[in-house]
């Protein structure tokens, strides 16, 4: 890297928190004492930038959601609105928080604070930037899908402790998307572990670097697996199932109210910043872009890029219906998985002749490249054309679990409709 | 386990595993002791960390935490209301002596034992030394696993079809 | 490829475990028409199958095969091949067994698949020599099983799974609990190294093997189905459908007294572990013995007596084990006679079980006071259910009688006088309900005249296992060199 290495070379922030740590254990002392500093200085510095790019995206969102449809959305606090997102802060802290009678009260306390664990934790193996990262552990995409499915058990413990039945309802959405999604998830992730050849993210976005290439251009069809399976395990529109408030209120946090509605409200943005990140990450480079990091601080790219993805989940949630649940099951049962296995297989056929042959990165990418995104066009189309011809009477009937999750249930014409649990 | 912070971390997870798993017994309310369980997998994981094992730690918040402990939760939303919690049960008193028997010569034993015990340094890549293992000296039951798992799934679905086994 | 090649027996079963399903998919895509061919189709595939596996085991044989593969995880030797066969066989008969039980049934391939993965299961048990594989072979038995039992889905059948999936789920984590011990002792999960440490043990780690070897026999006796083990068996065996509890009494069992061999003989033989295990299953054989017959003299359902007599028969294997902790003749008497009673075993609980399915699915009943009078509706039927229960009770010419009599002579010639008379008296004990069946099927008044007709396949089912049992009764060497070759094995 060619930056100067001084402390006020701010184009790595690495630079200064280096400086200081080198001050500190120049002073002498434990040497865990250093650790926890830089420890500390991490946690500090991704929990304000959350801060602020949550408040900032408050106030984005709306305002480019309110423009899709052709609404003016919050103008009225500040210059164009802006300090809309504190006033919605104070409001929330200000409110009362009610718990109802019949709560479970300790579960009740427990869900709003938990659901803000996994989208925290999660940032402390993202590299922001060179060197920039909390803990690269060399297991980090395990690590990653593993927090983030804490963040179901988070919801249905609030929605559990709610004991309302719209709440429970969402619960239930919640842990059947997660049992669902999850697979695909992993699978999507998979493929890029497989041509990385490491679990670090860290060793994902050198990779990435070395040969010049972003992930996704190699994999398309994991990115948008991975994108609609995260989409659904942090609750984003079209796939905020579970929280529909068009079937049932406001799903799993109906009973919450003041400043335990706003965590959820927080933790819904930490978990898609969270997510982006991880996008970002695994697909889009990271911290690099072909060479433009020598010139720009790599947090800004990533920052920059965050922000880009971040905006596409916005642009989903305003452009796209709500999914129906058993919509939103069999697809991940029915389509993404299957995909996602002729993916892996293909993916993993690639690298074994990549690496057997040992031919030159510059020839075998590209034409991976080609492949899978013929790949990826052909199976989509092809799998959805199969789905949909089927023949009425093979198509699977609809499964039980998504009546009892509250799903409308159709009898289809011709009286072939005899549900699984006898007339729905 | 050596230095004083992998003690002091060994000791708080291990009160952690055992005070919840303890908690889970004791507790009536299911989804209360299902997510006490939660607490107990992750002292687990911990525990695991302690030992530089990180691959397994990840694995097991993934799989205990993040699918069976979910898994239970869904099983239990299932089941009708007056099914949920733990019933008073004829053999507690036999219970717990028979639990604190074990448990006396359980420890009687461990602390007896010769144990044989394998020197390891700190953190190395477990997950690849894992992969090849797994697909080298221990391909067997690793393919072996996963025929377990079909038979599994072949199961559930035989048992909860809806339709009954006799086609008449 | 020899790792594969001397897998092959296991491989082929599970290979056509995939198979039968993936044809039962193509049956339910090819539309009613062909619907009529499916389950004899099915059956005959799950046949072909067990029939595979018996020729490659043979052929491993006649090709000097044997050896270790996957990296010493299996050793495919005389021992494992003597149960390849024996388990094979007894699918085989299972399976030609279930033809007319599944006749109105839709999940054939299922069932079939499941009975096939389970005996590969339980091969792999006799065959390995690593705890790791044993664990997983151990789970893909049980597992099988577990959903075989509640294949019926009725009241009964799925009480009958979720007990039999509660107690061996617990007994399963018991027997791993031992296995981590014994890990934890010599740190190696495999047999051998185990042995050889074990041999070599000091005072410090012999409470340690000592509970390894208390939670490795909980563990795995409740596969056995021994006193104190045993509260499962009659709730299983009355609820699971006959085939199923037929495959349960002689399978499962066999794979349980395998795999108890494998892991004491090989890795808990030497050293002075094996006077305390052998004093244990002395004990224990006792007890089964004793207490299975006695509650099998009060039992009125066929299927729940012929529960507790397997427990019975159980505890007489049992004593095969305690003789093998003497000196090295005892070893091999005592390891032969188990092997050689589980042959013969097979044989005549496969009949009996059978005839019980050929007669009771026909009364529909399986109270012993409905038998009345089978003689009469059935002449064949009652003559072969006869001798299956007279080679239980130990009565020449049937193998029972060889087999207990080996048993008892490999006992008293290693001082274990008192284990010899307790069997013989059980014997007398058991002697009376066996009978009891008998004379009531042939001195009693029928309920109707009709005559039982049992089904094709259920009729040559019952020839194998009633033919096989007199040849053994008559012309016992062959079997009884195979099982001293399998037992050389731990010589």
């Amino acid at each position: 890297m060619p930056f100067l290495a001084k402390w006020y070379d701010l184009r790595d922030l690495g630079n200064a928190v280096g400086a200081f740590l080198d001050w500190i254990r120049d002073l002498g002392g434990p040497d865990w004492i250093p650790y926890v500093v830089s420890g500390l200085i991490g946690i500090v510095a991704i929990l304000l930038w959350l801060l602020v790019s949550q408040l900032a995206f408050i106030w984005i969102e709306r305002r480019v959601i309110g423009r899709m449809q052709a609404r003016i959305g919050p103008n009225r606090v500040g210059p164009w609105g802006l300090l809309q997102p504190i006033a919605d802060a104070l409001k929330l802290l200000l409110k009362e928080a009610i718990t109802n009678r019949y709560a479970d009260k300790p579960l009740f306390w427990l869900g709003p604070v938990l659901i803000f664990i996994p989208a925290l934790v999660v940032f402390a193996v993202i590299p922001f930037g060179e060197g920039m990262s909390l803990a690269d552990l060399n297991v980090g995409v395990l690590f990653v899908i593993a927090i983030t499915s804490i963040n179901s058990i988070a919801i249905f413990i609030s929605g559990w402790a709610s004991n309302n039945k719209f709440a429970l309802l969402g619960s239930m959405r919640a842990i059947a998307m997660l049992i669902s999604y999850e697979l695909v998830q992993a699978f999507a992730l998979l493929g890029v572990v497989i041509f990385a050849g490491s679990m670090r993210l860290g060793d994902i976005v050198a990779w990435q670097s070395e040969f010049n290439t972003w992930m996704f251009l190699l994999q398309p069809l994991a990115l948008v697996a991975f994108l609609i399976a995260s989409a659904v395990e942090i609750n984003r529109s079209p796939m905020d199932i579970s929280e529909a408030e068009s079937e049932i209120v406001a799903g799993y946090h109906t009973e919450y109210s003041g400043i335990k509605f706003g965590f959820f409200y927080a933790a819904e943005y930490f978990a898609g910043f969270a997510v982006s990140a991880i996008v970002v990450t695994l697909f889009l480079g990271g911290w690099t872009a072909f060479g433009l990091e020598r010139w720009v601080p790599g947090w800004l790219i990533f920052l920059s890029k965050l922000y880009l993805v971040f905006f596409l989940f916005i642009w989903t949630r305003g452009t796209l219906p709500r999914l129906r649940i058993d919509q939103l099951m069999a697809f991940s049962w029915k389509f993404l998985l299957e995909l996602l296995f002729i993916h892996i297989l293909v993916v993993g056929a690639e690298v074994l002749i990549w690496h057997e042959g040992d031919y030159p990165a510059v020839v075998v990418l590209p034409i991976f490249a080609v492949i899978n995104w013929t790949l990826a066009v052909a199976l989509v189309v092809g799998w959805a054309t199969f789905m949909g011809h089927l023949r009425p009477e093979r198509r699977a009937k609809r499964a039980v679990l998504t009546q009892e999750l509250g799903a409308t249930y159709f009898r289809p014409a011709g009286g072939h409709g005899t549900g699984p649990m006898g007339e729905a | 386990m050596e230095d004083t912070g992998s003690i002091v971390a060994f000791w708080l997870l291990a009160a952690l595993t055992l005070g919840s798993a303890l908690a889970v017994v004791l507790i009536r309310d299911l989804i209360r002791a299902v997510v006490l369980l939660i607490t107990s997998f992750l002292g687990v994981a911990g525990l695991y960390i302690t030992l530089s094992a990180d691959f397994v730690a990840v694995v097991q918040v993934l799989i205990y935490v993040g699918a069976i402990s979910v898994l239970m939760l869904f099983a239990i939303m299932l089941t009708p209301r007056a099914g949920r919690n733990n019933a008073e049960t004829f053999f507690r008193i036999p219970g717990i002596l028979l639990a604190g028997l074990m448990a006396f010569t359980i420890s009687l034993v461990s602390l007896d034992t010769d144990w044989a015990v394998v020197e390891r340094g700190g953190f190395e890549e477990t997950a690849s030394a894992i992969g090849e293992a797994l697909l080298d000296k221990y391909v067997l039951p690793f393919e072996l696993a996963a025929v377990l798992l079909l038979v599994a799934m072949l199961g559930a679905i035989l048992l909860v079809h809806p339709e009954g086994t006799d086609e008449e | 490829m020899d790792s594969v090649n001397r897998f092959g027996p296991e491989l082929i079963l599970l290979a056509m475990a995939a198979v039968i399903i993936l044809a039962d998919i193509g049956w339910a895509l090819a539309g009613t028409g062909a619907e009529r061919m499916r389950r004899p189709a099915l059956g005959a595939l799950a046949l072909t199958g067990t029939a595979a596996s018996i020729i490659w085991s043979a052929l491993l044989i006649a090709f000097d095969e044997q050896g270790e593969a996957f990296s010493g995880m299996i050793r495919v030797d005389d021992f494992a091949l003597f149960f390849n066969f024996l388990f094979a066989g007894t699918a085989a008969i299972v399976i030609l067994a279930s033809i007319d039980f599944l006749r109105r049934n839709r999940f054939v391939a299922e069932y079939y698949a499941l009975i096939l993965a389970s005996t590969a299961g339980m091969m792999l048990l006799a065959s390995t020599i690593d705890l790791i594989a044993i664990f997983v072979a151990l789970e893909l038995t049980g597992i099988s099983l577990y959903i075989l039992v509640a294949f019926m889905k009725d009241g009964r059948s799925s009480e009958a799974g979720l007990k039999y999936l509660l107690l061996g789920a617990i007994s399963s984590a018991v027997a791993l609990y031992g296995m981590a011990y014994l890990f934890g002792i010599t740190g190696s999960t495999s047999l051998d190294e185990i042995g050889l440490v074990v041999s070599e043990a000091n005072g410090e780690t012999r409470s340690a093997l000592v509970l390894a070897m208390v939670f490795l026999i909980a563990g795995f006796g409740f596969k056995m189905a021994i006193v104190p083990f045993q509260m499962w068996v009659p709730d299983v065996y009355e609820g699971a459908p006959t085939p199923v509890t037929a495959f349960l009494s002689v399978g499962s069992k066999a794979a349980g007294f395998a795999v108890v061999m494998r892991i004491f003989l090989t890795a808990l033989g030497d050293g002075s572990i094996s006077s305390d295990w052998a004093t244990v299953f002395a004990i224990l054989a006792a007890i089964s013995m004793s207490l299975g017959n006695i509650t099998a003299l009060v039992q009125g359902n066929i299927k729940r007596m012929l529960g507790y007599s397997s427990i019975a028969q159980a505890g007489t294997f049992l004593i095969g084990l305690a003789v093998v902790a003497a000196a090295d003749p005892q070893l091999l008497l005592g390891t032969s006679a188990v092997l050689f009673f589980l042959g013969t075993y097979a044989f005549t609980n496969l009949g009996a079980f059978i005839a019980v399915i050929a007669i009771s699915s026909k009364i529909g009943s399986d109270q012993i006071a409905d038998y009345a009078g089978v003689a009469k509706r059935s002449p064949l039927l009652a003559l072969g259910l006869t001798i299956c229960l007279l080679s239980l009770t130990g009565i020449p010419p049937t193998a029972g009688f060889i087999a207990k009599v080996y048993v008892f002579n490999a006992a008293v010639q290693a001082d274990l006088v008192w284990l010899a008379i307790v069997g013989v008296l059980n014997s007398v004990v058991a002697a009376y309900y066996y009978l009891r069946v008998v004379l009531n099927m042939y001195t009693a008044e029928p309920a109707s005249e009709e005559s039982i007709q049992p089904g094709y396949y259920l009729g040559l089912a019952m020839v194998v296992a009633v033919v096989g049992l007199l040849v053994i009764g008559i012309f016992p060497s062959p079997l009884l060199e195979a099982s001293e070759a399998a037992a050389r094995v731990f010589g």
